[in-house]
């Protein structure tokens, strides 16, 4: 505080706002309006891209029936990648956001010294990995031992990819919770465990969420890791052990073929895959205003 | 105190044994999780290892420093060199652009105080963050890469390109796929992540500090200045890591703009090539018979070493922490208090 | 806690609901059909990986066959020729597919013996993009592997402009454009050059992905497709449906009898008639001598092991195979590919009948047989 007071007080105690600063100020604002435009702008055209490409795949039927066959696409659907990436998807958050969550608290709360930084350089390479690598781990090591692709293959590839993105993210989040936090708690008589459980993380609640949200965004669009773990499949698959559709494979799959009907397809799956990050992410959101609402 | 428990602070009541060992048994499971991030890449590592062992043991060094990539059945021949180049390339400009425009959207969404604006805004750039690879890639093919084909690079070409050493860079023909293009499309894809974090750390600055430079008159530019940015800079480095991951890791949205070139080209806007979108696109039908596999695994046991060099950069970036570590506060108040010495000023 | 602790039930009430439902799904492929002796037969679920060329008549018929054996979940999915060998080498999947003939060092690494089957016939089409060049353009062998090779660097050169009396070609540079993902098609056009210029295959060779000289490289049809696209003046190959569907320009090849086809569904399938059984590395259709046919075509394979380990899968496959090779056919010149000449499917079901079953031949049910 005081080095701040040091640096600037000659300046700033003269009371008026030289134009000079003021000038600087200015630009700054007009920098950040610059960087919002330079974001929404690409984004925009994105997002208007898929949907104009995909608009007219959005029928019933693709929402509810498994595909039809190239000659008669709209007769069908893409149901199966729906429920397959919501079998996968899901199967990957409940194994990586409580070993994400877990392996945070440790870096945040306990971790000091050479092995909580080791952890976290090894989290850093982890997040690293192509998702094609931790694709070709997956199989080598759970595919070809089960002797068939599966979701829950697809779901270990995903879960290795989001692990070590929650846990980084949230160590961030946690490590900005004030200290005078946990100090109250422990005053209170808290044991340790319960001032990080029931202080720490609520306070943290907003930003945890963000962290897990990123990571099942990610998890979401991959599509690299399922090719060498779920394979893809036409076929509705409740089965963990089988192989399973998901909505980036079929995509993909779709938008390799010379069958126009098919990329219309792949477009509308698109379309539907960034509705669903659209709602996570509103939903996200929405918890945590209230969250912050009630905290202040 | 006779409990023989642990007392959290002087004149707080005794923590029993029972909650010792709850705090005991939960300090070691998150410590055991968080080995298993170690044993995870460990088990990555000897798997690379394990499959690349061929190609090394068959060109040795020569595997870093060649320049071929011959996969034809009495013609192996195989080398790292442009993939490396490439990779480290087409990353340098992704964090280049990106950061510095991520930076300055998340100061907004900070700055902007009505939840009614700033709340959509974050929610779009958190969609961002799940546009499939091949999304990006198609739309960067077919929208973006003319746009920068027909003005951007043009426009780079004339300005910087006679600077003697550094305008090579940006020398040569700008029609076609190029390590440039590549580049902007990895940093439009990593920006939502490094937003998003950059944004939660920002947001997390304790409200005492901005006060204090308002207080002193600073305008909203000083107090990001001397009092935000400096608080934030080690989260600011982290959630660069994080974007910079997922840069080292895009496969198919490079692989639609890069050009899929194994050379080496001196300028921003030839083509090339990356360490994983090929290993992407060429891993499934590499078959163990032969090299080609092998050689795959030994560029991502190189894409991994150099993950590891990143990192290490990161902590060097991170430098002197001015936050003081959590941990290291209560360790000592923990500490202070079991020796009964008399209390903080709390 | 209160937050993992939901998440931790949630978890658990996913995968107890995933394991109710498994135990009900019909998808298990368990054993459920009944022995081989007359009779209908229900087939089971299959898993298959491999060739992306004929990935749209595999899908079609896929979805037909099981009206014709109900039962029969045939998943197909197509990660490239070299993706097909592989994963059936590893065992992952009940049959492979792939556009290029397994070669020697693959078969040795096959865990047992296999038969490749033909299913249709398909080619390679030089496309180019051009600005006032239509299709047609009269190319041959020496002259594609010149450019590709990079050697010729013009759109007017003189070997090019030589076979095109009365074409304009503008003076552009040629913009090469090859496959950088593994593949059949390549393996099939590289095998062409190989046979029509000495230097290509002294310098560069034949097989599913080589070292280029010249160009850039696209992922898989699509990827070529949209790299020439994007570029003026290019030149690539692709698969004859993906040309099909682009907008770009195809050309006429030159036969070794002198004249000039262009590839299409009649000339693709007059090439059909020289395949020989059994097949070998080496085989392929190129230069057909057959009236008409196209230089470049190729015929993609169905990889099966000879001693299948599960009875019904085994059954639903010779089921399949059969119908594919017979009333299969008439499906494929729907989606632009050409069917197999009749002594070639022929050939093909004598192949299929080597199939078997801890010794004994799996017979194909009457729900084929008729």
């Amino acid at each position: 505080m005081s080095a701040i007071a040091v640096a600037t007080a000659p300046s700033l105690l003269a009371g008026k706002v030289s134009g000079r600063r003021r000038t600087k100020d200015r630009a700054y604002g007009v920098f950040m309006i610059a960087c919002a435009i330079l974001v929404f702008i690409p984004l925009a055209l994105i997002i208007g891209y898929v949907v104009m490409r995909g608009w007219s795949a959005l029928t019933v039927n693709f929402f509810t029936k498994e595909p039809a066959g190239p000659l008669n696409p709209s007769a069908g659907g893409i149901v199966q990648s729906f429920i397959g990436t919501a079998i996968i998807t899901g199967m990957a958050a409940a194994i990586s956001i409580p070993l994400g969550l877990l392996a945070a608290v440790y870096l945040a709360e306990y971790g000091r010294g050479r092995f909580a930084g080791a952890v976290r350089f090894v989290a850093e390479v982890l997040l690293s990995t192509p998702s094609i690598i931790a694709g070709a781990f997956i199989w080598a090591v759970v595919v070809v031992w089960m002797g068939s692709f599966s979701a829950i293959a697809g779901a270990l590839a995903l879960a290795f990819l989001m692990w070590p993105i929650i846990t980084r993210a949230t160590e961030e989040i946690l490590r900005l919770v004030p200290n005078e936090l946990r100090e109250a708690g422990l005053a209170l008589g808290l044991p340790r465990w319960k001032v990080i459980v029931r202080v720490v993380i609520p306070t943290a609640g907003a930003g945890i969420l963000t962290a897990i949200m990123l990571a099942v965004a990610r998890g979401l669009g991959e599509t690299a890791p399922l090719l060498l773990t779920t394979l893809g499949s036409n076929f509705i698959n409740f089965d963990p052990t089988k192989t399973t559709d998901s909505v980036t494979l079929r995509l993909y799959a779709y938008a390799r073929t010379p069958v126009e009907a098919l990329h219309t397809i792949a477009w509308g799956g698109a379309i539907t895959l960034l509705a669903f990050v659209l709602a996570l992410s509103i939903g996200a959101r929405y918890v945590s205003h209230r969250q912050r609402k009630r905290l202040s | 105190m006779e409990s023989g428990g642990l007392i959290a602070a002087e004149g707080a009541p005794p923590i029993g044994r029972r909650s010792q060992v709850v705090d005991r048994a939960f300090r070691w499971t998150t410590a055991v999780v968080a080995a298993g991030l170690i044993l995870l890449l460990i088990a990555l590592i000897l798997e690379l290892i394990d499959g690349s062992s061929r190609i090394f043991s068959t060109f040795g060094f020569s595997f870093f420093t060649g320049t071929d990539w011959n996969t034809v059945a009495g013609r192996e021949s195989f080398g790292a060199l442009p993939f490396v180049y490439g990779t480290l390339v087409t990353s340098f400009v992704a964090v280049v652009l990106a950061v510095p425009v991520s930076v300055g959207l998340a100061l907004l969404l900070n700055e902007v105080r009505s939840g009614w604006v700033s709340n959509p805004l974050a929610t779009f750039v958190d969609v961002l963050a799940a546009i499939p690879s091949i999304v990006y890639g198609l739309w960067g093919l077919f929208i973006l890469k003319p746009f920068l084909d027909k003005y951007i690079e043009p426009f780079m070409h004339t300005t910087l390109g006679w600077i003697p050493v550094v305008g090579k860079l940006f020398s040569g023909n700008t029609v076609g796929p190029d390590l440039f293009s590549a580049g902007v499309i990895l940093a439009i894809m990593i920006i939502p992540i490094v937003t998003a974090v950059t944004r939660e750390v920002v947001a997390t600055v304790p409200r005492d500090l901005r006060e204090a430079a308002k207080a002193i008159g600073a305008t909203r530019y000083e107090t990001t200045r001397i009092a935000v940015l400096p608080y934030a800079r080690s989260g600011i480095v982290g959630a660069t890591m994080l974007g910079l991951g997922r840069a080292l890791g895009e496969t198919i949205a490079v692989s639609l703009l890069v050009g899929n070139t194994t050379r080496i080209s001196t300028s921003l806007f030839g083509a090339g090539v990356t360490i994983p979108s090929w290993i992407a696109s060429s891993f499934r039908d590499a078959t163990s018979v032969g090299l080609h596999r092998s050689a795959l695994l030994g560029l991502a046991l190189i894409l991994i070493a150099l993950t590891f060099g990143f990192a290490a950069l990161s902590r060097v970036l991170v430098g002197r922490d001015p936050r003081i570590s959590v941990s290291a506060t209560v360790e000592v108040a923990v500490a202070e208090a079991e020796e009964g010495r008399g209390g903080r000023d709390r | 806690m209160v937050k993992r602790t939901r998440a931790s039930v949630v978890a658990a009430g996913m995968i107890l609901a995933l394991a109710a439902a498994a135990c009900s799904s019909n998808n298990d492929s368990s054993s459920s059909g009944s022995s081989s002796s007359g009779g209908s037969f229900d087939g089971v679920a299959l898993t298959g990986a491999g060739a992306t060329f004929p990935d749209p008549i595999y899908e079609q018929w896929f979805q037909d066959f099981p009206s014709v054996e109900s039962g029969a979940q045939i998943n197909y999915q197509a990660i490239g020729s070299g993706g097909g060998v592989e994963q059936f080498t590893a065992q992952t999947v009940d049959f492979g597919a792939s556009d290029a003939p397994l070669q020697s060092d693959e078969i040795a690494a096959l865990p047992g013996d296999a038969i490749e089957i033909p299913t249709v016939l398909g080619g390679v089409a030089v496309s180019y993009n051009v600005p006032g060049v239509d299709d047609g353009l009269k190319l041959d062998g020496s002259t594609v592997a010149d450019i590709f090779a990079g050697t010729i660097t013009k759109w007017n050169d003189s070997a090019i402009a030589g076979q095109n009396a009365g074409v304009s070609l503008p003076d552009m540079d040629i913009s090469v454009v090859h496959r950088s993902d593994e593949s059949g098609t390549t393996f099939v056009f590289t095998s062409w050059l190989s046979d029509e210029s000495p230097s290509w295959k002294k310098d560069v060779g034949a097989d599913k992905a080589v070292q280029w000289p010249a160009g850039q490289g696209g992922d898989g049809n699509d990827g070529v497709a949209a790299a020439m696209t994007q570029t003026q003046g290019s030149i690539g190959y692709l698969s004859f449906d993906f040309a099909l569907k682009s907008d770009l320009r195809v050309g006429a090849i030159k036969r070794d009898d002198g004249t000039y086809v262009a590839p299409s569904i009649e000339s693709i399938s007059a090439a059909g008639g020289i395949l020989k059984f059994p097949i070998s590395p080496d085989t392929n259709i190129l230069n057909s001598p057959a009236e008409g046919a196209y230089p470049i075509a190729s015929t993609t394979y169905l990889l099966i092991y000879l001693d299948q380990t599960d009875q019904s899968k085994g059954k639903t496959l010779v089921d399949f195979v059969t119908w594919a090779l017979g009333p299969g056919q008439d499906t494929a010149t729907q989606l632009n590919y050409s069917p197999l000449p009749t002594e070639i499917a022929q050939g093909g079901l004598a192949q299929l009948a080597k199939v078997s079953y801890q010794g004994t031949p799996i017979q194909a049910s009457s729900n084929v047989t008729g």
